[in-house]
């Protein structure tokens, strides 16, 4: 491998440890939201498949690391995986603790990312062989697996009948757009279309807003307050099986082997199940509330790095919610990545290793010694000058962008559309995961609608 | 809508300005300010951007980088912070 390589990938690496450090430590950042358009963005800009990886498996790391932050010194959730945390962190805040918090939260997530990386490179390789059969019948897999999540969510019935709406919609636009010339016959609308479902809960707020009724119906308030608890500084670097205690490395570690077996199913589902479980049989609030934060993140991280590199490495079709959330760029951007042209067909099992390594190795040093260290610091920065509404800007400017670059003005509307309703769907309980598996199985079930 | 009396509204509109969107507060004026100089910098960039690409591309993703840092200086963030010390 050539050594400017390696640099690439280096400066990738620590360039999506420190962004998505500050993204993650913002209040609510959405995982899928806020990563799956950055990581789509640097793959269309043609940049080296191997760097994309480290780049991307750094940012993961880093996200999950940073968004525990919030959670422990302010009881805001930095992101969904880390609000089951939040009652447990509020038990240490209450005791005086947020400080434990942090370094318990951090290191839980150091240990499942030190066990998920090599036990995700392995299962990939067992799995492996059975990668072509399950490519081949990807359509019906992403059918199987959004009636399965949808059995899975609470509102089973409304999420079970609304897939095949949805699939509709979404297949709709692309024959309108073809119908009216606004892209190529061969051009399948995918990424405006996705960013379009990762946005969506936004989108419809935004509406919303735009409704009087709804508008004056809001609560309002004028300032949300936040309370910091001073820490006590750390001396040295910080060393997380010192951190953690023998018991809680042993559940830690266990959560991330089960979160690596269970890469398929939905990571905030299993993080609250395997957090729950293995902390129940504790009596002592502060006990319990640790080990709880400490195996939570754990089980996050392996179940994060497990739904990338499992499905990328064996199978090159996403087929857990990670891949088809956040990861969805990695498999399908056209026209870099297609369905047969993605990171599982240009990369070398040693290119697996070596991006992954560089990338975990990059976040944990940097991310989790300035959790350590500097969070104070990095909490009160966020928090005073980055405002709520230029990251929505933000998001709402790349979505704009990438819709017109798809398939120009009419698309803007199109994506809008799909915005809205995958919104409305979102809020009632359908969940991302069912969503962009019907984005997958659109063009399939819409074919065994037509008799 | 004019048969309202404005006094039943006011108080109201005075519980607060801001209003809760993706678990934090935002302004309605702010948070169209933001979107409008991202956006427009976005396509901006992207429609005056020599026609090869990845170029159109980059110069829109510059445009919401100076988006986002334009916004960032000029919106308050509608957040507070108090300092809570370590025995209490």
């Amino acid at each position: 491998m050539e050594i400017t390589l390696i640099f690439e990938m280096i400066a990738a690496s620590v360039f999506g440890a420190v962004l998505y450090t500050i993204i993650g430590i913002a209040p609510g950042t959405d995982e899928t939201a806020v990563l799956a358009p950055v990581t789509l963005v640097l793959v269309l800009t043609g940049m080296e498949p191997i760097v994309i990886l480290a780049f991307f498996i750094s940012s993961i790391v880093a996200k999950k690391l940073a968004d525990s932050i919030p959670v422990a010194i302010a009881g805001i959730p930095g992101g969904v995986l880390s609000a089951p945390m939040v009652d447990h962190a509020m038990v240490l805040k209450k005791h005086g603790l947020p400080d434990v918090s942090i370094r318990k939260m951090a290191s839980g997530s150091v240990i499942g990312t030190l066990i998920s990386v090599p036990l995700s490179l392995i299962l990939a390789n067992l799995i492996a062989p059975l990668g072509d059969a399950i490519a081949d019948y990807s359509s019906q897999i992403f059918f199987a697996g959004a009636i399965f999540l949808a059995l899975m969510t609470k509102n089973r019935w409304l999420a079970l009948i609304s897939i095949f709406p949805f699939a509709l919609l979404i297949q709709g636009l692309r024959h309108l757009y073809w119908g009216v010339g606004a892209v190529e016959e061969d051009v399948t609308v995918f990424t405006s279309f996705f960013l379009g479902i990762t946005i969506g809960p936004i989108i419809l707020r935004l509406f919303e807003l735009l409704n009087n009724e709804i508008r004056g119906s809001l609560p309002r308030r004028n300032t949300n307050d936040i309370v910091i608890k001073r820490q006590k500084p750390v001396k040295g670097f910080p060393n997380p099986f010192k951190i953690l205690d023998k018991k809680e490395i042993r559940t830690s570690s266990l959560g991330s082997v089960l979160g690596v077996f269970t890469f398929f199913m939905s990571p905030a589902g299993m993080t609250i199940f395997l957090g729950e479980t293995l902390s129940s049989r504790i009596k002592d609030p502060i006990k319990k509330a640790s080990r709880a934060i400490s195996s939570m993140d754990g089980v996050t991280n392996a179940a994060y790095i497990a739904g990338t590199l499992i499905p990328l490495i064996a199978i090159g079709v996403p087929v857990s919610p990670t891949a088809l959330g956040p990861g969805i760029a990695l498999f399908n951007a056209p026209p870099v990545f297609t369905e047969d042209r993605n990171l599982h067909h240009l990369l070398s099992m040693g290119d697996f290793i070596v991006a992954t390594i560089i990338g975990a190795a990059i976040a944990i040093s940097l991310t989790y010694f300035v959790a350590i260290k500097y969070t104070q610091q990095i909490v009160t920065f966020v928090f005073r000058y980055i405002p709520h509404e230029a990251l929505l800007g933000v998001f709402f400017g790349l979505v704009l962008m990438l819709s017109y670059m798809d398939a120009g003005l009419i698309n803007i509307a199109g994506v809008l559309l799909i915005g809205l309703v995958a919104g409305l769907l979102h809020r009632w309980g359908v969940n991302y995961g069912v969503q962009f598996m019907v984005l997958y199985a659109a063009p399939w079930i819409v074919s065994q609608l037509v008799l | 809508m004019s048969k309202q009396p404005p006094e039943t509204n006011k108080p109201e509109q005075d519980k607060g300005k801001n209003i809760e969107v993706w678990e934090d507060l935002v302004n309605i004026k702010d948070l169209l300010l933001s979107m409008v100089i991202c956006s427009a910098l976005a396509l901006g960039g992207y429609l005056i951007a020599p026609n090869e690409p990845p170029r159109p591309l980059i110069y829109g993703l510059v445009g919401v980088v100076i988006g986002f840092i334009i916004s960032s200086i000029i919106i308050k963030p509608k957040r507070t912070l108090r300092f809570e010390d370590e025995e209490s």
